[in-house]
């Protein structure tokens, strides 16, 4: 097996690093000291201040190489500090000396390579301040790499050879990320803040820096967000088995390749720049499709600039058996023309098409429209319908919510069919996450007290595929953090994507129940918000902040006499299988449950008992997750908060106590 | 035979590497981390890191999305 580790000696040191490494880094991992001016670890090296230049030798050859941007391909003997390296460092000193006598960076170089004569190579232009731009480059190489723009640049040749911008002007295009002062070693660019008047700008600027910086080195090779945003995710869900397919009955398709990110960026988005959404921001994660051709509805023939898609608009299109991108791209574009969230519809049109195929609605309620899994003409006639309020387009505009409910009472046999597979809870759809095989995933979903939104809900992966949060009580603490820290973000306008989207590299060190939250990543919000207001937070004060709105949610939902015990029940489709092609799909995994799990010997049942009895356990499992969450939020077996809560809170007011303990009076009658 | 993330039996072969773990468990996610008895193993490490019988591995993969 060819390894990755490739053995070098420096300065007489053995060592190992893995292929590809600079040699800079490897000097550096010895913890052996040589000068650089234009390297930065979060920049691209390029080696033109030369002052990182060793000595190699390989097959009996030598030759200066500058270290920072030299690859360690083969096994190599370097010298970091011989005689001939000295001198080229010592006369490359004299030389900046001799233009930028006063800049600390360049004394300090000066005096490490013994280069003490400022007048020796004395420059024709001798730039006298303290922070005076040495060309080192950084900032140019920052604006590229960390915000993919070009606004800084190298103008003039020789000793006139300056930095500026286009036309010598402040470019309309900076979306001041301050990355380019972030890396200065000069101080020559500085940065004057005038918006908000926050507490400490250079706090939020350092840690809004890392960011950058992740982004930068980080982002190609985990969650690829600025190539391709949240579309990354579809091939992901797909491969774990959680893209939801056909209303949620299946987790993967073998059409999925057709709508992923690899299609996406190869044939459709051709924007990938900034937009400012988060002022700053250099993960760039939102993309767009130009010159798209429309084939359908009002615009039909216009060629129109589509933003996204994003994941859970692919993931609505699997949902809905629509794996044809074109239609991706159009449902995106007119559910966005039209105001229509792509979630409630894909997750709507999916409940239809299910209805449809098993008869429990025909073409006499549909207007015509032939409605199967896949109908992706009819689905874009329906949304066109919705939009001019006609047809059966108007009874979908409404949602899984009324139409089971409006079917129910006409067809009252299909009655528990419809309410086991219209998957909305509190009257919003789910997003577009399959969750029937994650008990804390379902309880995230549907506990939300705004419905079954995907950011309060984000257990799947700890839950369904790590298997690190086991017990009741470990679920019930992952679905206390998680959904207030989500909600924190809401709170204060904070994006959430640089929280989780890209990770710092070290985040390994940390064991699985820390790793998860990304302990860095929540101390750059803690900080941005300290640099805002100047209030230092803490995990327990940061949860609070969102514990008091998350419970007075709970009381306003209670007054509006919402939010009780019933809508904290998911449909079934969210929990198992309710049809046979379901289990037959799974068999093997439900028939080990049964066995392992439940103590039943699956062998002489037939698939009807066998889904009876997955049914029974899993909802006895999903009401035990519920109560373990209940407790661990301060709430009552009702769902309902306790006062002592309200009082830790700090919102014990007379007319909130009146509102729950009304409310508690009414479950206990009810359950 | 080894224990993936507590749960999962997998069948032990001699010179079983991480990365033929990963591979046969069909993790591909790019936000992994790997302990092999609780030793963090790094990535470059994935295809030489030989895995012993009755090894308890754990496939750690951090959220992201949505």
């Amino acid at each position: 097996m060819e390894t990755k580790k490739i053995p070098l000696t420096i300065n007489g040191i053995e060592t190992t690093v893995v292929k590809g490494t600079t040699l800079l880094n490897a000097i550096n991992k010895l913890n052996i000291d040589i000068p650089t001016l234009c390297h930065h670890k979060d920049l691209t090296p390029n080696g033109s201040c030369r002052l990182c230049m060793c000595e190699i030798s390989m097959d009996g050859k030598k030759e200066l190489v500058t270290s920072c941007n030299y690859p360690i391909t083969h096994s190599i003997t370097v010298e970091t500090e011989n005689e001939k390296v000295k001198k080229h460092r010592k006369n490359l000193s004299l030389m900046y000396l001799g233009r930028y006598p006063n800049v600390p960076v360049i004394k300090d170089l000066a005096k490490r390579c013994e280069a003490y004569d400022a007048n020796l190579f004395k420059s024709e232009i001798t730039e006298e301040s303290t922070n005076a731009c040495i060309l080192c480059g950084r900032c140019v190489r920052a604006c590229e790499e960390f915000i993919q723009e070009k606004i800084l640049s190298f103008a003039g040749r020789g000793i006139n050879r300056h930095l500026t911008m286009p036309f010598n002007e402040v470019d309309p295009h900076c979306v001041g990320c301050t990355s380019c002062a972030y890396v200065c070693p000069t101080g020559a660019i500085q940065i004057v803040d005038q918006m908000n008047n926050p507490a400490n700008p250079e706090l939020i600027r350092n840690h809004g820096m890392k960011v950058n910086a992740e982004m930068a080195n980080l982002d190609p090779y985990q969650c690829r967000m600025r190539e391709v945003g949240t579309a990354n995710i579809v091939e992901v869900m797909d491969k774990y088995d959680l893209l939801p397919v056909h209303n949620y009955k299946f987790g993967q398709h073998v059409d999925t390749p057709k709508i992923d990110s690899k299609v996406m960026k190869n044939h459709y988005f051709t924007q990938g720049h900034p937009d400012q959404c988060w002022h700053g921001c250099s993960m760039a994660c939102a993309k767009a499709v130009d010159g798209f051709k429309l084939k359908t509805g009002p615009y039909k023939g216009h060629k129109v600039c589509v933003d996204g898609p994003e994941y859970e608009t692919a993931g609505g299109c699997s949902n809905m058996g629509c794996f044809d991108i074109d239609f991706v791209v159009e449902f995106n574009f007119y559910c966005d023309t039209y105001g229509i969230d792509t979630i409630s519809m894909g997750t709507t049109m999916a409940f239809v098409m299910e209805a449809f195929e098993a008869g429990v609605i025909t073409t006499k309620d549909t207007n015509g429209l032939k409605l199967n899994f896949g109908a992706c003409n009819e689905v874009l006639t329906c949304l066109h319908q919705l939009s001019q309020g006609e047809g059966f387009g108007v009874e979908v505009g409404q949602g899984v919510k009324f139409l089971k409910e409006k079917w129910s009472k006409q067809k009252p046999q299909f009655k528990n069919f419809l309410y086991d597979i219209g998957m909305e809870a509190k009257g919003l759809e789910y997003s577009e996450y399959m969750c029937k095989e994650s008990l804390a995933q379902q309880a995230g979903y549907t506990l939300a007290l705004k419905g079954p939104q995907h950011d309060e809900a984000w257990l799947i992966f700890m839950d369904m595929v790590n298997n690190q949060i086991p017990s009741f009580e470990d679920k019930a603490e992952a679905l206390y953090y998680f959904p207030l820290f989500r909600t924190w973000f809401g709170l204060q306008g904070l994006c959430k994507i640089v929280w989780n989207d890209v990770s710092p590299a070290d985040n390994k060190k940390h064991p699985p129940q820390q790793a998860a939250k990304i302990p860095e990543h929540v101390d750059n919000y803690w900080k941005f918000f300290e640099g805002m207001t100047g209030i230092k937070l803490d995990e327990e004060k940061m949860l609070n902040q969102s514990a008091r709105v998350h419970n007075l949610q709970k009381i306003i939902g209670l007054m509006l006499g919402r939010n009780k015990l019933i809508d904290d029940i998911p449909p079934y489709r969210a929990v198992g299988p309710v049809t046979k092609e379901e289990y037959t799909s799974r068999s093997e995994r439900y028939d080990k449950e049964l066995k392992e799990k439940i103590g039943i010997d699956p062998t002489p049942l037939s698939i009807e008992e066998k889904m009876q009895k997955i049914r029974e356990y899993r909802m006895h499992q999903y009401h035990k997750v519920m109560q373990a969450a209940f407790k661990r939020r301060g709430w009552d077996e009702f769902g309902i908060p306790k006062i002592e809560r309200l009082k830790e809170l700090g919102i014990d007011r007379p007319e909130f106590i009146q509102i729950l303990e009304k409310a508690r009076q009414e479950a206990r009658e009810q359950n | 035979m080894i224990t993936v993330n507590n749960r999962d039996q997998l069948e032990w072969s001699p010179n079983m590497t991480v990365q033929d773990v990963l591979n046969h468990m069909g993790h591909t996610y790019s936000l992994i981390t790997v302990t092999v008895n609780d030793k963090l193993v790094e990535d470059e490490d994935y295809d030489s890191f030989v895995v012993p019988d009755h090894a308890f591995v754990s496939v750690f993969h951090l959220a992201h999305g949505g």
